[in-house]
């Protein structure tokens, strides 16, 4: 338990350094810090979860696949949860045009299936423009680890469209951060 | 012109068709000015009236007759709206966000007040930058009706209190590591806590605000408890579900009481869920997975075939359970319907949102994401009709 928190104290520190780079918007980054903060001081079992070197395989798991972006079985949406980018002019961890990207994520532990390992997963909503109409294959919604509203840092339900000029939703990404152990 | 109606009728020699188009003729001889007017709702509500969301981001609240399926009006509302309605009916509430430019410009947030019967706004309640999320319980309304509570998250948790009495806001609440609103009485709220506890914030009508924690009674890892689970503000009793299929039954209250769980496999003797991912067993699941009926103790849940973490998974039968002998009741099964974002291609998708109507003739709604709601006998399961509608947002019913 002890290295799977380190791992996600990590993730965090990363995390906020990154958004030091976005943005000077020094209010919003209290709040950030404060969710983050507390988000730190429990336990995170998706990341313990992940790390042990033989956990079994989810449902998605089983069907995931590393070649097509656009579909909802690739492995890095595993937590992933709304449209995805890439099948609305931007790529799995890209934005389309003309939308902004959160300053900060979600995060999810997906497994690779050509190697078998499983990375942490940045999970960014891209704000600014209405839902993307994508066809409906591309609606997704990845269960892996993601849990409820009180456990902020891992809940895909909410729109994560936090810091940034408009909080509207637009599609989602879902970037590899690192591995997981 | 009506003669020679009346001659095609004739040649088609049906009496029936013969009497329609009689009467049509006939109204159309009537010249009698007609008046023009703008419907009301009744009041108060018949018993089986339900109202859902429709649309994600901007949407459209809209109201249903469930005996008829007729559509009674529709509430227009902002932006990942939530819905309340006032315990004497009068009232419906939409806590909402707009942007003035559409989705840009300087960003709005209030708590629209509307005439339950004209569904005119009469008041707009400006509040600070609320959650925008789809949840039954990020909008709440006290016992009386006094008091509003709106869910938000900045991603940091708070709550802004309203005064509902004198139309305002009172002010906001840190909720730190909780979410939700399940209201207690007319003294405050509970919420969910990521540390397995619950929160209750009393706030006193001068804005005094105290927290308390219970002691952690479930772990938010392993077997979370839904955000969605379901309380009854009259009574005070909370059912929360956990994803393995676990109830907390909880008295709300300035010190909640929380029974021992049981489980919703066990009661239907099945053995109890596990947290296993190749353990494939019948497990709660969706958005607005629970509803319970007050007058007999009912409790209605979505349930699939599943391992674990399935838990948004549309379910495949409605199981209702005796909430007093912890016992099944009744499995109804569903029917499959055709829904995006399935991941797993050999697993159906289902429905993801219940309600149950509080009379003492009870009809399910239940709604699934492809504009196809269904209005079940809540005592046999039959399907009583189909509403194809485009809706598949939250349900509401009156008295919960």
């Amino acid at each position: 338990m002890s290295k799977a928190r380190t791992t996600f104290d990590k993730a965090s520190e990363r995390f906020v350094r990154r958004l030091a780079g976005y943005t000077s918007r020094r209010s919003f980054l209290s709040r950030v810090g404060a969710a983050v903060t507390a988000g730190a001081a429990l336990p995170l079992l998706p990341i313990s979860r992940a790390s042990a070197a033989a956990a079994p395989e989810t449902d998605f798991d089983r069907y995931a696949q590393a070649t097509d972006d656009k579909r909802c079985d690739y492995w890095k949406y595993c937590a992933s949860s709304g449209v995805l980018c890439s099948c609305c002019g931007g790529g799995h961890n890209t934005c389309p045009p003309g939308t902004e990207p959160s300053p900060i994520s979600w995060i999810g532990t997906c497994r690779n299936p050509e190697n078998a390992k499983s990375y942490i997963i940045a999970y960014r909503d891209c704000c600014g423009k209405s839902a993307c109409q994508a066809e409906r294959d591309c609606v997704c919604d990845g269960e892996d680890g993601a849990l409820p509203s009180y456990r902020t840092q891992l809940d895909n339900h909410v729109i994560w469209c936090f810091g940034t000029s408009s909080q509207v939703y637009h599609c989602s990404t879902g970037a590899l951060v690192g591995p997981a152990n | 012109m009506t003669g020679g109606r009346l001659g095609k009728a004739l040649l088609a020699s049906s009496f029936l068709f013969l009497i329609q188009v009689t009467e049509s003729a006939r109204a159309e001889d009537d010249t009698t000015p007609e008046t023009y007017g703008v419907a009301t709702l009744k009041l108060p509500a018949p018993p089986h009236r339900f109202i859902t969301a429709n649309g994600f981001g901007t949407s459209t609240f809209t109201v249903f007759d469930g005996d008829t399926g007729k559509m009674e009006g529709n509430i227009s509302a902002g932006y990942v709206p939530n819905f309340g309605e006032s315990p004497d009916g009068s009232h419906f509430y939409v806590s909402e966000t707009y942007w003035v430019h559409g989705t840009r410009g300087a960003r709005q947030d209030m708590v629209t007040v509307y005439d339950a019967k004209t569904l005119s706004a009469e008041k707009e309640i400006p509040i600070p930058s609320r959650a925008l999320v789809n949840q039954l319980h990020n909008f709440g309304l006290s016992l009386s009706g006094h008091r509003g509570y709106v869910y938000a998250m900045q991603p940091a948790s708070s709550v802004i209190w309203l005064d509902l009495k004198n139309q305002t806001a009172g002010g906001t609440i840190d909720l730190p590591g909780c979410s939700m609103i399940y209201p207690v009485g007319d003294e405050g709220f509970t919420s969910l806590c990521g540390d397995g506890s619950l929160a209750t914030v009393l706030v006193s009508d001068q804005g005094k605000v105290t927290m308390t924690h219970s002691k952690p009674f479930f772990d938010a890892n392993r077997d979370p408890i839904f955000d969605d689970s379901i309380s009854d503000t009259a009574s005070g009793k909370a059912f929360f579900v956990s994803f393995t299929g676990l109830v907390y039954e909880t008295k709300l209250g300035a010190t909640p009481v929380i029974e021992k769980p049981w489980s919703i496999q066990q009661a239907a003797g099945l053995p109890v869920a596990g947290t296993g991912v190749k353990e494939l067993t019948w497990r709660p699941g969706g958005h607005q997975l629970v509803a319970y009926h007050k007058a007999s103790g009912k409790l209605f849940v979505i349930m699939h075939m599943g391992n674990y973490w399935t838990q948004d998974a549309g379910g495949s039968e409605i199981w209702v359970l005796d909430t007093k002998k912890h016992s099944l009741v009744s499995r109804f099964p569903l029917w499959a319907v055709p829904t995006s974002g399935a991941i797993v291609k050999d697993k159906p998708v289902y429905y993801r949102n219940l309600q149950v109507s509080q009379d003492q003739h009870p009809v399910i709604f239940l709604l699934n994401t492809e504009g196809n709601d269904m209005v079940l006998d809540a005592t046999t399961g039959k399907l009583l009709r189909k509403i194809e509608a485009a809706s598949g947002g939250a349900a509401y019913v009156s008295g919960m």
